[in-house]
């Protein structure tokens, strides 16, 4: 139901836009920001090796090239099982895992040492919701485009938070997809993604892959956060809340993934 | 506390003393009316025609009483756009008056505004009166003219956005103004996103605002008092009017009961813009409904020549959606039962009973699951207060009210969904208050008063304890109808004239006063489903002090205006938010809350030109409004979004002919505080293995930190008078909203450069350029 939470104003907008509405491009005399730890570390249940990747934060101006960081210390320990992982730099900035293995409900915890910041998260893989299926129907507020449905049971247990990711014609979209289960409880879930919130159209020939992730409450608030700045719609927009301390952009995700594909025929 | 009650046995006592020196007197009181449509006249003024000091003025429903030492007078009623009437009264004669002035033939003729309340003299500052004649020929978005629309052009208050109903006054927040029709609460003002009111002006008789120390009868929000009293109806004969415009409609009809003795009023009103959207070439807009309909309705009656009774009552509804997919409604309705009873001919009586809803619903049907969303706010109102016109120099108010307060945070039924329902939150708003107007002597007036306010937070909905940070410790339960807790808050206000001469004066203004409901609302633009949230344990109620101080000025004969008001603010408890709070969804809210303090400072220039063929009002406002909240920005104090540096409108209404009437408005306002992005960032979301498109994502660094471009318009419009017949007007408005089709931004949102993936940009979203209206009112 959180669908409901930005589709009103968003689709308010819409409404009175359309009768009067214009826009253009400006430029802003924005402030600069000097360049920020960017961390991404992503543990899933399905076979490794898993990968973390560091970059910096430029200022609004500058181009959207992001500077890789090289040289770091990046640890991954399964706390559950006891064992730790030194993680290998393989690309610049990419940093990847030899030995881990994910395991749901395992707990995990990254320590990242970049030119003496220290950076440390800990993340408990959730159980395992696996997508059920995938559909695609022509979406109902649109009419000229289509929306992906993905099918999958939420457990009886209350609690659960789901990611989505799609891809499209090899490409990750933009739009974060976010779930949880305060209303749909238990249930056979089989609402599309999207709606109106202004997610990637669908059209005749696109092949989508729709990965469905578990993930812990904290992913979940940092995505709501995330997908707060990205909607921009909010009165006090920030950045979104990492579950990483040490102050720096990113997020620190151990989840299960399952996914599917389908053709728009 | 005790201080307060012994002030309040002082005052009482002055009161009695009042009573017993009144031997050698004798009262005249009565009623002021429109003779025509026998409409009460509101602040009407009787002056004693050799005796400038002696006088009075009608009260809200058209009664006054002046009490003079025995003897002859010669008594002078008037009221602004009305011709003055003489009547002689002695301690001999009867002196019961029913007033019934005339409105003067022609608007042209060059006239000294005698009557209505003199700015000058009277004691009350940081106030005004909206003359209804010039809202409807001022231009206004798609010439349906408007009452919030119309006062943003006066000093001090500030639209909210491009065609935003809402108000900042004096720097406050919007869920900071008193809003009352016919004394109920209107918890949300705007139709359509706030591009309309909900007051109908056709239905509406007086518009005041306070905007700083409002009398002791008001009470409950920070800012300002935004008072809107509707018209009673014609009691002498029945009347058809009405409007057809591009994109609504209204009509009005109203008459007498019976005549001189009652009479009722229906006013009626309905959009269709969504007739536009059809044009639209996106299926989705085609599909959609944009809609909302209001009604008016209002009857009094005389029971006897003591006794009045009135009943009135608003409902209206918007109606938003797409198919049968999606679709949100809200609306308010009001309700008010009021019984005027005349004790003595000094002491005036006013009873009344109100009711005031605000509610939304939000239906989505899609893909096998349905689900609707109810949530509202409901109160109960009772409300008793005197007013004794004890002499020619104290007219004393007093009184109490009684609100209970309901509110529904979030109910959810549907099929394939868990339903659930909140309790409902409950609370009780008590206030005692006495106040005087007191000509102390020739030069000095003053208004003083104190308001004693109460709110206690009923048991039966959740509260929490919270730690430090803000996460809940543990979760309380109270019986319903437990009284959990009571905010106390003794609000003495003051307000003093000293006239200079006869063509200024000098004024001075305190208050100190408390808002116990508090509006959540976290999004861009004002959206139907914001939420009314009561005070509580974790949640204080706000608390203001303002201090202001002006200069006013009548020039040539009182053909011009001029005041300048000073004004110093400082809030406690004010709310805003932590970074990335969901304040929409249906986990507690107090979590996602941040308390501190605010201060707001400026100055108000105010010039108008109120005779002659050519009339119109300059007012410029410079000021500055700043929050410091523990939590934000570092702790230090930072611009409220309401901070506005400078705000100017200018207003222009010019009779060119006996049949057409032109009017202009220009308005500048620096934008409204907002937080930019200063950096950005790139991620892969998720593990798929796969290169992200168009993955930019902000950094933020400051709450408040930018501006929004500053915003410019001009309007215009010209009103031709169709030919008059016996019984029937006609007119005819045409209206050009942003007449140089400025793009003012509405919002400001950041993109992938959609040219050059390597860049990105600011993209600015403006909403009403080019907008043309006309309409034609008649009446019969």
């Amino acid at each position: 139901m959180n669908k409901s939470n930005y589709t009103i104003p968003v689709f308010l907008l819409l409404a009175v836009s359309a009768l009067t509405s214009c826009q253009k491009v400006i430029t802003l005399n924005l402030q600069n920001t000097p360049p920020k730890y960017v961390i991404e570390a992503n543990v899933t249940n399905q076979p490794g090796p898993y990968t973390v990747t560091i970059t910096k934060s430029v200022s609004f101006t500058q181009d959207n090239v992001y500077p890789t960081v090289s040289g770091a210390t990046v640890v991954i320990t399964d706390v559950t099982a006891n064992a730790t992982d030194t993680l290998k730099e393989t690309t610049p900035g990419n940093y990847t895992t030899s030995v881990l293995v994910g395991v749901p409900l395992h707990q995990y915890t990254l320590y990242v040492n970049a030119a003496s910041n220290v950076f440390k998260a800990s993340c408990t893989m959730p159980g395992v919701v696996t997508l059920d299926s995938l559909y695609s129907q022509l979406s109902g507020f649109r009419g000229n485009s289509y929306e992906i449905v993905p099918v999958y049971s939420d457990p009886v247990a209350l609690g659960n938070y789901y990611h989505f990711v799609e891809v499209k014609n090899d490409s990750v979209m933009p739009s974060i997809y976010i779930r949880n289960d305060q209303l749909i409880n238990g249930r056979v879930i089989n609402t599309p993604l999207g709606g109106s919130d202004g997610g990637s159209k669908i059209n005749d020939g696109d092949i989508v892959e729709i990965y469905l992730e578990c993930i812990d409450s904290a992913i979940y608030q940092y995505y709501y956060g995330l997908q707060q700045s990205q909607n921009q719609n909010s009165a006090s927009p920030a950045d979104p809340l990492s579950n990483i301390s040490g102050g720096c952009l990113g997020y620190f995700s151990a989840h299960t993934s399952s996914y599917g594909t389908i053709v728009i025929p | 506390m005790p201080k307060i009650f012994k002030a309040v046995t002082a005052i009482a006592l002055l009161l009695i003393s009042f009573a017993a020196h009144a031997q050698s007197k004798f009262t005249v009181s009565g009623n002021i009316k429109d003779k025509k449509t026998g409409e009460s006249l509101i602040g009407a003024t009787i002056r004693v025609s050799d005796n400038a000091a002696l006088g009075a003025v009608s009260n809200e429903y058209g009664f006054f009483s002046l009490t003079l030492p025995s003897g002859s007078y010669k008594l002078l009623i008037g009221y602004s756009g009305y011709k003055e009437q003489e009547v002689s009264v002695s301690a001999d004669k009867s002196n019961k008056l029913e007033i019934a002035l005339e409105l003067l033939e022609s608007q042209l003729e060059e006239v000294t505004v005698s009557g209505k309340v003199n700015k000058i003299t009277s004691a009350q500052m940081g106030m005004d009166r909206l003359d209804i004649k010039d809202i409807s020929v001022i231009p206004v978005i798609f010439g349906e003219k408007d009452v919030m629309k119309t006062i943003q052009l006066l000093p001090g208050v500030m639209p909210a956005g491009d065609g935003s109903s809402e108000i900042f006054v004096r720097g406050g927040a919007g869920d900071q103004n008193l809003i009352l029709l016919d004394d109920a609460l209107v918890y949300n003002p705007s139709h359509l996103l706030g591009f309309f009111s909900i007051f109908n002006s056709d239905a509406i008789k007086d518009v005041t605002i306070y905007k700083g120390t409002a009398p002791a009868n008001y009470g409950g929000r920070l800012s300002s008092v935004l008072d809107v009293k509707m018209n009673d109806g014609n009691d002498q004969d029945y009347h058809v009017s009405g409007g057809i415009g591009l994109i609504s409609s209204k009509l009005d009809v109203e008459g007498p009961l019976e005549k001189d003795q009652g009479s009722f009023l229906i006013t009626a009103r309905r959009t269709y813009a969504d007739l536009f959207l059809k044009l639209s070439s996106d299926t989705t807009l085609k599909k959609s409904r944009l809609y909302f309909y209001d009604l008016n309705a209002k009857l009094n009656y005389k029971l006897s020549k003591k006794d009045r009774l009135y009943l009135s009552g608003y409902f209206g509804q918007d109606d938003l959606g797409v198919g049968s997919i999606f679709g949100i409604n809200w609306g308010n309705a009001t309700g008010t039962l009021r019984w005027n009873h005349l004790i003595t001919d000094k002491l005036f009586s006013n009873l009344s009973l109100i009711y005031s809803d605000y509610s939304y619903n939000i239906n989505v049907n899609n893909s096998g699951i349905s689900a609707n969303i109810f949530s509202g706010i409901k109160d109960w109102t009772l409300k008793e207060e005197l007013e004794l016109f004890a002499n020619p120099t104290n007219s004393i108010k007093f009184g109490i009210a009684s609100i209970y307060h309901t509110i529904t945070p979030g109910e959810v039924t549907g099929t394939n969904i868990t339903t659930y329902n909140q309790p409902d939150n409950h609370s009780w708003e008590n206030a005692i208050y006495i106040s005087d107007s007191w000509k102390a002597s020739k030069k000095w007036n003053i208004d003083y008063g104190i308001r004693l306010s109460a709110f206690s937070v009923l048991g039966g909905s959740n509260l929490y304890n919270l730690d430090q940070n803000g996460n809940i410790l543990d979760t309380l339960h109270y019986g319903s109808g437990q009284i959990v807790k009571t905010y106390v808050v003794p609000e003495p206000r003051i307000s003093a004239s000293y006239i200079l001469n006869d063509v200024s004066s000098l004024k001075g203004a305190y208050t100190h006063n408390s808002q116990y409901l508090h509006l959540i609302s976290n999004s861009v633009a004002s959206n139907p489903t914001d939420k009314w949230v009561g005070s509580n344990n974790i949640i204080k109620p706000e608390l203001a002090d303002q201090v202001s101080l002006g200069y006013f000025r009548s020039l040539k004969n009182d053909h011009f205006e001029f005041s300048v008001e000073t004004y110093y603010k400082y809030m406690q408890n004010e709310i805003d938010y932590k970074d990335d709070a969901n304040v929409l969804n249906n986990t507690p809210i107090e979590p996602k809350l941040l308390f501190g303090y605010g201060r707001a400072y400026g100055v108000e220039l105010y010039f108008q030109k109120k005779v002659g063929r050519f009339t119109g009002w300059v007012s410029y406002t410079l000021s500055k409004t700043e929050l410091q909240i523990n939590g934000i920005n570092n702790d230090s104090w930072y611009p409220a979004r309401q901070d506005r540096r400078h705000d100017l409108a200018i207003v222009g209404i010019y009779k060119l002919s006996p049949k057409w009437t032109l009017s202009a408005d220009f308005v500048y306002y620096t934008g409204n505080a907002v937080t930019f992005p200063a950096g950005k960032y790139t991620l892969n979301q998720g593990a798929t293995g796969a290169e992200p498109l168009n993955a930019n994502y902000w950094v933020y660094t400051t709450r408040d930190g930018g501006r929004m471009p500053g915003y410019n318009r001009l309007d215009i419009s010209a009103t031709k008078q169709l030919k008059k017949h016996k019984k029937f007007s006609s007119e005819l408005t045409y209206g050009l909203y942003n007449a140089y089709g400025r793009e003012n931004p509405y919002i400001i949102t950041f993109r992938t450069d959609p040219n050059d993936p390597n860049k990105t940009q600011a993209l600015q979203t403006s909403l009403f350029r080019w907008v043309p209206s006309i309409s034609y009112n008649f009446k019969f």
